[in-house]
């Protein structure tokens, strides 16, 4: 199983946060950790999530939705140390 | 104005003339603002109908599709209809009342959360929670609808927005500027194009929806690359090509799936690699190299992957790859295509049925041959789908309306109806199943409320026909829930609705019984008796490569 860390910025929106874990869970990915923070009118959610699947797969479809302004997959031992 | 009038004024403002929809408590403002706001609407029988008639209306014009209902049991009613647009890449927007903002929450009369359930079925959805942001969402909704990879949009109004007062305004269209070309992978693609010696073009929906199909036939024409289609890419081919080597996949033709599994560089536009296209995916064109072009980058790798992937406008790239170096005379492919002639001749479809009893096959073979090329074919979902793929002959993908991706059984009447108002001067056909005709069948009543002359063929084998295929080949004959033979009169239903008609059960019949309906200057039921014996040929079992194939 690989683990990715990402970075989601989106505009803030009552759904967002339901709408990315939908995404996530159905593209066949697990989310292991996450936090969501709002910064004004956007919303951060670091995630870390396992799958078999080519993290690609994920964020490429997360960049699709109209409220996501950037993903980024992280170093994932970065990642962790943000979380914690 | 109020948020109601304010939605039919936007609506006009980006270009809709035509909504399908059906009426109910929380959406009635909206259909008191549409009653006089100069914008058609077809009320349909049901709200999945609704739906599914925007989505034929929109494959058969390339316009964005608009359907609206009310809220609870017609949103969840419309639910089947936008993930069909989903699969598909339809451009649709589709309009739900809903309870008052006070209301939502509070388990109210016909309250459901649809944003939430249309969260997986449609490419946005909103909830207008303040009538001065109307004019903007729905602006932003066919935007969304249209632009990149096209699909559905979902609007839910509360009703008490529908009463607010709003001052009109007029609403943004947007233009989206195209992603800037990469330059490297268009050259990698050149290149390898240039050392292939057994090239496929490998066609797929996206081409259409694009509207890149004269660019396509252009660089086909060029470059001389034996071509195969999806059958969502029907029509984008030039079907009287001699490279055209048909659909690929579970049921395409033969000569494709060997071809394809031959070749050493599969060239895929719009298309995404559906695994009833791929069959085994692992023993799927293992020799070929891939390049991809597709408009929407998340289909590159996402089941093959490619050595060159361009994300871009199909109309834009396809002339810029067919350059100087890219033409039928520069590609040393010679035998590679005199090679897939040859599969093609081999593989031709055979029409000499024995006996006196209709083959659907050549039935529908003599149907494309008596409709013009102007005509439009809906058809529904299972064996009559496939033989509409097979045997039938496509100018435009505009022309063939399949549910390719969701499968939606039901598909076909709407969807005519939708097409027959997008485009009233050309013909709309309906190929139909027993089993999917029943599944829509109150749109009937649609039909005979708006007296549009749909055509509509009923291939009746008294079977859901590919589940028993399956039973048979699979399931060792155990035809559990298939067996329809306490089918209706459909000629009498349609009757009941003012629609003539006449059921034909030999080959004799087939030729004259087509003549008189295509004469009929109204809808009219061709009730087609066929064996339940007749199997769809060639089939790729699951778990196979394409190239074993199964045959009668």
């Amino acid at each position: 199983m690989n683990q990715y860390q990402l970075q989601v910025t989106a505009q803030f929106r009552p759904e967002v946060l339901e709408r990315v874990l939908r995404l996530t869970r159905h593209r066949g990915f697990r989310v292991a950790q996450m936090d969501m923070t709002t910064q004004g009118a956007n919303l951060v959610i670091n995630m870390l999530v396992e799958s078999e699947r080519a993290v690609e797969l994920l964020s490429r479809q997360l960049e699709k939705l109209l409220d996501v302004t950037l993903v980024q997959v992280l170093e994932e031992a970065q990642a962790l140390k943000k979380i914690a | 104005m109020n948020g109601a009038q304010y939605i039919v004024q936007t609506l006009k403002q980006q270009g809709v003339t035509q909504i399908f929809g059906y009426p109910g408590g929380a959406i009635m403002p909206l259909y008191d603002a549409l009653y006089d706001g100069g914008v058609d609407h077809l009320l349909c029988r049901h709200e999945q109908a609704a739906a599914l008639a925007a989505v034929g209306y929109a494959r058969a014009s390339g316009q964005v599709g608009v359907c609206m209902a009310t809220s609870g049991p017609g949103a969840t009613n419309l639910i089947t209809g936008l993930a069909d647009a989903m699969l598909d890449s339809i451009p649709l927007v589709a309009i739900t009342g809903q309870v008052p903002m006070s209301a939502i929450g509070t388990d109210a009369f016909q309250e459901v959360d649809v944003l939430g359930m249309s969260l997986s079925c449609t490419k946005h959805s909103y909830l207008v929670e303040n009538v001065e942001d109307l004019g903007a969402i729905i602006a932003e909704a066919f935007e969304v609808a249209r632009s990149g990879r096209p699909g559905p949009v979902l609007i839910d109004v509360p009703k008490n927005i529908q009463v607010a007062l709003v001052e009109p305004k007029t609403t943004p269209v947007f233009n989206t500027d195209p992603n800037p070309l990469d330059a490297q992978a268009l050259a990698e693609a050149q290149q390898l194009l240039a050392n292939a010696k057994q090239p496929i073009l490998y066609v797929g929906g996206g081409v259409g929806m694009a509207n890149a199909v004269a660019e396509l036939r252009a660089f086909a024409k060029r470059t001389e690359i034996p071509m195969v289609t999806t059958l969502k890419g029907i029509g984008t081919l030039d079907p009287d090509d001699e490279l055209f080597l048909g659909m690929l996949g579970m049921h395409g033709t033969k000569a494709a799936n060997l071809a394809v599994q031959q070749s050493d560089l599969l060239l895929v536009v719009g298309a995404r690699f559906d695994d009833r296209v791929t069959g085994k995916l692992d023993a799927f064109a293992v020799n070929a190299k891939v390049i991809h072009l597709d408009k929407d980058a998340s289909e590159f790798g996402k089941v093959r992957h490619a050595q060159v992937s361009i994300n871009a406008e199909l109309a834009t790239v396809l002339p810029l790859l067919a350059n100087a170096k890219i033409s039928a005379d520069k590609l040393a492919i010679d035998p590679w295509r005199e090679h897939c002639q040859a599969l093609k001749a081999e593989h031709a479809w055979r029409y000499d049925h024995p006996g006196t009893a209709i083959y659907a096959p050549l039935m529908l073979s003599q149907l494309s041959a008596a409709l013009d090329d102007s005509a439009m074919v809906s058809c529904d979902v299972g064996q009559h789908q496939m033989w509409v793929a097979q045997h039938m002959r496509f100018t435009s993908p505009r022309n063939h309306l399949s549910s390719s991706g969701l499968g939606t059984m039901g598909f076909g009447l709407p969807a005519a109806i939708g097409a027959k108002l997008a485009r009233p001067q050309d013909q709309s056909v309906l190929v139909s199943g027993d089993g999917s005709f029943m599944m829509n069948v109150q749109e009937l009543g649609t039909l005979k409320r708006a007296q549009l002359p749909v055509k509509m063929v009923l291939l009746d084998n008294q079977r859901l026909g590919m589940v028993r295929q399956w039973q048979e080949l699979f399931f060792d004959g155990r035809y559990s829930e298939t067996i329809l033979t306490d089918n209706p009169d459909f000629v009498a239903m349609a009757a009941a609705f003012e629609i003539p008609g006449e059921t034909i059960t030999c080959k004799a019949d087939v030729e004259p019984a087509i003549q008189r309906m295509l004469a009929a200057d109204s809808a009219y039921l061709l009730h087609v008796r066929i064996s339940e014996q007749e199997n769809v040929w060639p089939l790729v079992p699951p778990g196979v490569p394409n190239d074993q194939m199964m045959e009668k």
